[in-house]
């Protein structure tokens, strides 16, 4: 039989700020365990939450991004359940009140495009992070508390690969907005998978299993599929799916059950007593909103329309949004975009991959990139010269001195280069009758001569064109 | 003694606290109001960083156990804090330091706040300074009878229902609540959050006003605290003329005894006297009486959720240790009382999915109609009066936490201050067999002012201010 697969996804992403969502704890990764945590965060009697503004403008971000509709009055709920990462006994989230909703993502696959609704975008705090060993069980408080939103779609995805698209798509956009370090393996972007299958061209929904801890965009893609192919057999061997919580096992490209889900849990949700409900005032809303950071669309946009670049080297750019942001910086230095972006692309990008640093780790200086590119430009330096002085640029040279001290300059003065223009042709009446005998690659070995004995300062375009027009006179 | 009378007796601040603080262990065996004594020497020393002109220089003062105390054994007389050691301090316990106030100790209250005897602490009963087989009445029965017995002038409650004003009606002094927001609650131990307020008990109206300029602000770690400025309360109207006062006739109309109702006639005269407009009023009578099922489901809904932070694995008596789920079942079971443990039930049975509309979300809507019917009243009225409680302190042996439906209204009338978040107190104006018994009134919000000015004309009237009880 044919089936058709349908599947909703949730994110939960870490926001960029520098405190927690309800208390003034610093928000870390990495720090050592329970440093980075107060009585409020550790669910203390007597504390009481308050609402980091940060957190709400980003999550007026993302809504904004994804074009959901933003409820300017911000109201939390309490969430309440025992376990051992969730301090007070409850989770502060957005239950009844999200702060947007009915948004939508585009996004393109196999060259088609499809958009994908959201249901709702809700604040709410992180857990405490649990690591279960054989001695027990330890908790990391440092986490507990971290703003957080919840991206829920809509069951607008047929496979894997639109999936893969739609997380992709969501986490350029968070990433641009600066939103969320977006870091799927560090954790600061969770996605839980729900994926059903049933025959094709039916309008119910099968029984939907749940995929948790996916640790990159290619697992996402890759558990689906695994999930489909299991539902698939179940199906065809006449079995019933079971509404449970499953992992992907990477070694076995396979899914593994976790749980059953057994009923629904009943949370209690209530209105939080302790946040009144907060208005927004509609003109900071607004200028969040007109202040957001550019959109990866937005820069595609310009790249290929203001600097003129190909749709490959604007993706490549655009995908990288670090590299992106430095050609920027660059770009505030020169009006060469086309020679910016293919030193960057294949010159700098070359270096860090084979070194495998990343960009801010790397010492190189926008105003010098620009610097080398405009003299590459101005024929000051030839493109063979430039890749000589290029490998100490990267170490933070500026290359002007760089040049100067080792006497590079392009000869561009067309009676310098005629004198040695003639001088060659002199020394070498073999290759004129080569020439002339219809071996064009004469011309390159004149040519070399040429920069030979200027030491490679003549202009090689310059010196070409001269050795043609002093030959076609012998 | 007032509070500015420790300031000019001619005694050094640590004399002074050391002579309540002993007073006050002496009281114990009769009253067994404290549950800890704190150490003196460390605030008397900090007091060279304070002004002397500070409003509580060097004045000795007792804060409820569920005021959280950096280093100091915090209780909120529950046995599942047992152990438990604040890292941080209460926003008013900081502004009471700053003032110059010297804490001598935490005192006994209703287990977590949840009660109006204080049977259920787990330290035992508190006594009442006038009869000791009575209660002292709760939840901040230890804070009331100190203040009561004149070991301190000025004691830190809280009130959720009516945990300060019922206890200050009992043993013959004054109970504040201010207006919900004009003083923080970060760091007080919740019974129930939109119910919860903290408020404080003295022997004068002066000392009451005084109380409130140190407590009052805005606090940032806070949402529900206001931004209002802080009044200069102490300059509050000595003059009643005009002043509007309705006395709520559903509960004097119940009055049982002719001594309480003459006291009650006379009170009115007198303020009418004084230039005061005191008429009788009545309110719907069947939202009184829902009145106490409406704050049984809010604060029980709440208190369930308020307390699940209480589990036994990062603070607290731990039991168990099996899985996080034994750790959780086995302290709670151990650390609560079967009360406790009754009224989690109840809270937490309000707030299923199938019965939340029914319960907690009908509770709230009656909570507003009730506040709505308030509003009416305020419309004519600068305040509404009636007597905190229609008799003395019960005896302990006869106080259960349960109602009779005879005086339900006049049992349970007080909370209306909760659910308003209205300013709220009890003032001494009778005694009934030889017990005391206050005057509750409520104000519009933030009229504290107001308050003041009335409460004072009722003590200029009682003659009650600044009288302690001798506890034999």
């Amino acid at each position: 039989m044919q089936y058709e697969t349908v599947i909703g996804i949730e994110i939960h992403c870490e926001l960029k700020t520098k405190t927690k969502m309800f208390s003034s704890a610093p928000v870390t990764f990495g720090q050592p365990a329970n440093s980075c945590t107060n009585e409020i965060d550790l669910g203390h009697p007597g504390v009481l939450p308050c609402l980091n503004k940060k957190a709400v403008e980003l999550a007026i971000r993302a809504c904004t991004a994804t074009h959901c509709t933003i409820d300017p009055l911000v109201k939390f709920d309490r969430k309440n359940y025992y376990y051992s990462d969730l301090p007070k006994g409850f989770q502060i989230t957005q239950q009844f009140h999200p702060i947007g909703r009915n948004g939508y993502v585009d996004i393109t696959v196999d060259g088609e495009k499809k958009q994908i609704r959201l249901n709702r975008i809700h604040m709410e705090e992180d857990t405490a992070k649990q690591f279960h060993g054989y001695q027990g069980t330890s908790i990391d408080f440092n986490r507990a508390g971290t703003p957080l939103i919840e991206i829920v779609s809509e069951p607008d995805m047929r496979n894997g690969k639109e999936a893969a698209a739609y997380v992709e798509a969501l986490r350029t956009s968070l990433l641009y907005m600066n939103v969320s370090d977006v870091k799927m393996e560090e954790g600061s972007m969770r996605c839980d998978v729900n994926v059903s299958i049933r025959p094709a061209g039916s309008d119910t929904f099968g029984t939907k299993t749940e995929i948790k801890n996916l640790n990159s965009i290619s697992n996402v893609q890759k558990a689906i599929d695994a999930e489909v192919a299991r539902q698939t057999e179940v199906l065809e061997n006449g079995g019933t799916i079971v509404q449970a919580t499953y992992r992907f096992d990477e070694a076995t490209r396979s899914t593994v059950m976790m749980r059953k889900k057994e009923g629904t849990v009943d949370y209690k949700f209530f209105p939080e007593p302790n946040i009144p409900p907060v208005q927004l005032d509609e003109k900071w809303i607004a200028s969040i909103q007109e202040n957001l950071p550019e959109l990866p669309s937005q820069r595609y946009e310009r790249y290929t329309t203001v600097y003129g670049l190909s749709d490959y080297d604007a993706n490549v750019l655009i995908n990288n949004k670090e590299v992106s942001d430095f050609y920027d910086e660059v770009m505030k230095h020169t009006k060469e975009g086309k020679l910016v972006a293919n030193w960057t692309i294949s010159e700098l990008m070359a270096i860090l991959n084979r070194e495998n640093t990343p960009l801010s780790d790397c010492k190189i200086k926008p105003e010098h990139l620009a610097a080398m590119v405009e003299m590459i430009a101005k024929k000051e330096i030839s493109g063979k010269q430039a890749k000589e002085l290029f490998p100490d640029v990267v170490k933070g040279e500026d290359p002007k001195k760089l040049a100067d001290a080792r006497g590079m300059k392009q000869v561009s003065d067309v009676s310098a280069i005629l004198a040695i223009v003639n001088q060659v042709l002199d020394e070498q009446p073999q290759s004129i009758i080569d020439y002339k005998n219809g071996k064009d690659r004469a011309i390159g070995f004149l040519v070399g001569q040429i920069m030979k004995k200027s030491k490679g300062q003549a202009n090689p375009q310059l010196a070409n064109q001269l050795v043609l027009q002093e030959i076609a006179k012998r | 003694m007032k509070i500015n009378d420790y300031k000019t007796n001619g005694k050094t601040p640590l004399q002074n606290a050391t002579e309540a603080s002993l007073y006050a262990k002496e009281l114990q065996p009769k009253l067994n109001a404290m549950v800890t004594f704190t150490d003196l020497e460390p605030q008397v020393e900090n007091l060279k960083n304070i002004s002397k002109d500070a409003l509580m220089y060097g004045v000795p003062i007792v804060l409820k156990d569920n005021v959280t105390t950096k280093g100091i054994l915090t209780t909120a007389s529950s046995k599942i804090l047992g152990n438990y050691v604040p890292v941080y301090n209460a926003h008013i316990a900081d502004k009471l330091r700053d003032a110059g106030a010297i804490v001598i100790g935490k005192s006994s209250m209703d287990e977590l706040g949840m009660g109006g005897t204080n049977l259920s602490a787990a330290t035992g009963p508190v006594y009442n300074p006038y009869d000791l087989s009575r209660i002292s009445g709760g939840s901040s029965g230890g804070s009331a009878v100190l203040v009561a017995a004149g070991a301190v002038p000025f004691a830190i409650g809280t009130d959720t229902g009516d945990s300060v004003r019922k206890p200050a009606s009992y043993n013959g002094i004054v109970g504040v609540k201010p207006t919900y927001g004009r003083i923080s609650r970060y760091g007080i131990i919740p019974y129930a959050s939109s119910l919860d307020h903290v408020g404080y008990f003295t022997r004068n109206m002066y000392d009451a006003a005084l109380a409130l300029e140190v407590l009052a602000g805005r606090d940032d770690r806070d949402m529900t605290s206001s931004f209002l400025p802080v009044e200069k309360y102490t300059e509050y109207s000595h003059d009643v003329t005009g002043k509007k006062i309705a006395v709520l006739k559903n509960v004097t109309d119940i009055i049982p005894s002719m001594e309480l109702k003459e006291q009650m006639n006379h009170l009115e005269e007198e303020l009418r006297k004084k230039g005061a407009v005191v008429e009788e009023v009545s309110m719907r009578e069947d939202l009184l009486r829902a009145a106490l099922a409406v704050y049984f489901i809010i604060a029980n809904c709440e208190a369930t959720a308020n307390h699940s932070n209480l589990d036994g694995i990062r603070f607290g008596v731990q039991e168990g240790k099996d899985s996080y789920e034994d750790i959780m079942t086995k302290s709670r079971t151990a650390g609560f009382s079967g009360l406790i443990r009754k009224r989690f039930v109840i809270g937490s049975y309000g707030l299923f999915e199938e019965n939340q509309e029914r319960l907690l979300r009908k509770a709230q809507k009656v909570r507003r109609l009730i506040v709505d019917e308030m509003n009416e009243l305020y419309k004519t009225y600068d305040a509404i009066v009636a007597p905190a409680s229609l008799k003395g302190a019960p005896k302990a042996t006869d106080a259960e936490d349960k109602l009779s439906n005879e005086y339900l209204i006049a049992e349970s009338y007080m909370c209306l201050g909760n659910f308003s978040g209205y300013p709220s107190m009890t003032v001494p104006f009778a005694m009934v067999d030889g017990l005391p018994v206050g005057l509750n009134m409520t104000c519009r919000a933030f009229e504290e002012q107001t308050m003041f000015t009335i409460g004072q004309a009722i003590e200029e009237i009682s003659g009650w201010c600044d009288k302690t009880v001798e506890v034999k």
